[in-house]
């Protein structure tokens, strides 16, 4: 504080006993004013004032903040019984003061009370919102499995150079990431199971184990986690920015249907493009889980000889079918967020947060069901 | 009491650009308290940079901003957010918060910077949204609003703090012509009760000849000044081509050569 403000502004407050209020400013009313004279102010609430006057004719500067006090005591929210009059203020200052009067504070005021919604109304609320998301997403995947065929079929609506380019970035561009995540959760499983098989003399089993475990489960599984982590956001986002500066509209004018135009070719490469990262993370994973076994002490060719002998054809098919299901859940869902964004600064945020959960959540829960599927069919 | 021509803002020869690619050089001009001052130009032709220069958001290649005596290129720190409180900035497309209120919106820069109690601040938010016609529209989002509102409620949130410099970028880009002769109404009104000085970036013809007192025009092919003066004498007594051109809204000939003529 460079000048000692209280000097700046005075602030003299006279009550009298019959309920009479007098405040009478000198100086600078402004924002840094305010504050000082505010607790100088108080007495006013407290001493039944039924009739206040401001004199307001020593003032030499008034900014907003200042006015704004004086509005605040000539609505009588210092004094809520007193009749208030603002008196003395200078012609250029009397005009701008008259600008707001109590009526536009009351017109603000009444739209203002917006009651609570009541626990009912709050989980009435919150079921029809997820029944029109479901009904949204079948919605959607009816219009995929209806547009899809037609379009992959005519070679030049389909775009395939797009399809591509999702292939790259969502596909090639993930192996990196991919690798690394599948080879340590391979290292990490290995290495944890094989302590407690040690105490059977069963460590050889950890092969078996790992083998099993990643191809019908683990491998299909990271590989759409991180797809949705990587991909289905990146869709969200990159549809949603599109819907957002109305390049979708852009595309519907021509006739573009933007499913036929954008999704089809994002859904198309992440149905292609998710078995092969699912083989691909099994792969490192087992590589993992065998690095650890030949740690253990055990020849390479017997750890080979057990993995051949434990996983089957129909678990390699079945981690295939589930990189397909999950490819093209993780791809379609990051979609649909996308199109379903809204307007306004955080809705491309919002979509692809729903993108990322949405499609994980998805995941787990086709995975559930190819788990219990598997089971009867296999029996 | 301000009557003086006294000059608010001083530019000594402001070079701006972008790291290699300079767009504006040796810019000199002045800014005189009170008065609406409009920065024309055409397109590509630097009005942007120069208003981000202007503004602190950009630093320029080489030169000085002066605003109220004090160098805004050089000020560091608590000096230069003083500075910066001395002015507002309304945003081409109002750069409104979305999350907030239009109310919470102009109350935000009180809340920051000044210690008076939340009821007060309330209503010189409230009285600031009155003064630009909005008083009605306090508890909207900005995305209910329509363009015409969204400005103004732009140029609230910019007096907050009562600043004595307003500047403005592309106020009527997006609007009406009503609504856009609306907002010159209320940028003269500003202008006038107020003493607010207005620094405005434009090439809506129409609202220059409405509002501006003065005016300098960028040129992209010198980047430099080719015109300074008051709108109507421009446009009258302008030796320069491409001054007369734009104002009396020609098209470039250049751009006309391959369409058949009309004799």
């Amino acid at each position: 504080m460079t000048a000692a403000p209280q000097h700046e502004l005075e602030a003299q407050v006279r009550i009298t006993p019959d309920g009479m209020a007098q405040v009478i400013l000198r100086g600078r009313l402004d924002a840094q004013t305010v504050p000082c004279c505010w607790n100088d102010l108080q007495p006013l609430r407290l001493a039944g004032t039924n009739k206040l006057e401001v004199d307001a004719a020593g003032l030499t500067f008034c900014d907003s903040a200042g006015l704004a006090l004086l509005h605040y005591l000539n609505l009588g929210r210092m004094a809520p019984q007193a009749a208030v009059s603002v008196i003395g203020l200078e012609p250029e200052l009397e005009k701008l003061f008259r600008g707001f009067t109590p009526a536009d504070y009351e017109a603000f005021h009444r739209p203002l009370r917006k009651g609570r919604l009541s626990l009912p109304e709050e989980v009435g609320n919150a079921v029809a919102e997820v029944t029109t998301d479901l009904r949204e997403q079948v919605e959607f995947l009816g219009s995929v499995t209806g547009k899809l065929p037609p379009t992959l079929l005519d070679r030049k609506r389909m775009r395939w150079s797009e399809v591509r380019r999702v292939f790259e970035s969502a596909g090639a561009n993930a192996v990196p990431i991919v690798s690394l995540v599948s080879i340590l959760v391979g290292l990490i499983i290995a290495f944890e199971s094989a302590q407690p098989l040690a105490q059977f003399g069963a460590q050889i089993y950890v092969a078996n184990m790992i083998g099993l475990v990643m191809v019908r489960e683990l491998g299909p599984l990271l590989a759409a986690i991180l797809l949705a982590g990587r991909s289905a956001s990146a869709f969200a986002a990159e549809l949603g920015t599109m819907k957002v500066n109305e390049e979708l509209n852009a595309l519907e004018t021509f006739g573009l249907d933007p499913m036929r135009f954008l999704v089809l070719q994002r859904i198309t490469a992440g149905i292609l493009l998710t078995p092969l990262l699912t083989f691909y993370a099994t792969f490192m994973g087992i590589l993992g889980g065998v690095a650890i076994t030949i740690g253990l002490g055990f020849p390479l060719s017997l750890i080979l000889h057990q993995l051949s002998s434990s996983v089957h054809l129909s678990d390699v098919a079945l981690g295939a079918a589930k990189g397909i299901v999950f490819g093209a859940i993780v791809s379609a869902v990051g979609c649909m967020r996308g199109l379903q964004t809204h307007q306004g600064p955080s809705a491309v945020g919002v979509s692809t947060t729903r993108a990322v959960v949405t499609s994980i959540l998805l995941i787990i829960i086709a995975d559930t069901v190819f788990s219990v599927l598997f089971f009867f069919l296999t029996r | 009491m301000n009557n003086l021509p006294e000059s608010i803002i001083q530019v000594r020869g402001l070079k701006a650009g972008y790291g290699e690619k300079v767009i504006l050089e040796d810019i000199n001009f002045q800014v005189r308290r009170g008065e609406v001052f409009v920065i024309l130009g055409g397109s590509g032709s630097g009005k942007s940079t120069l208003l981000k220069n202007l503004i602190g958001l950009y630093a320029p290649l080489a030169g000085e901003v002066w605003i109220e005596g004090s160098d805004l290129v050089v000020a560091k720190d608590d000096e230069r957010l003083r500075l910066l409180r001395k002015f507002g900035v309304m945003y081409q497309s109002g750069a409104l918060f979305g999350s907030m209120t239009v109310l919470e919106n102009v109350r935000l820069p009180l809340d920051e910077f000044t210690p008076v109690p939340d009821e007060v601040k309330e209503l010189a938010a409230l009285a600031k949204l009155k003064l630009v016609g909005l008083g009605a529209a306090a508890q909207k989002l900005p995305s209910e609003l329509s363009g015409g509102m969204q400005k103004r409620a732009a140029i609230a949130r910019a007096m907050a703090l009562d600043p004595r410099i307003l500047f403005l970028d592309e106020p009527s880009a997006g609007l009406d012509p009503v609504t856009s002769a609306g907002l010159d109404l209320l940028i003269k009104e500003l202008s006038h009760h107020f003493g607010i000085t207005f620094v405005i970036v434009t090439h809506d013809l129409a609202s220059i000849y409405a509002i501006a007192d003065r005016v300098i025009m960028l040129d992209g092919r010198t980047r430099s000044i080719i015109a300074e003066g008051k709108p109507a004498e421009l446009r009258a007594s302008s030796t320069d081509h491409w001054v007369r051109q734009f104002f009396n809204r020609e098209p470039d000939s250049a751009e006309f050569e391959h369409q058949p003529s009309t004799k």
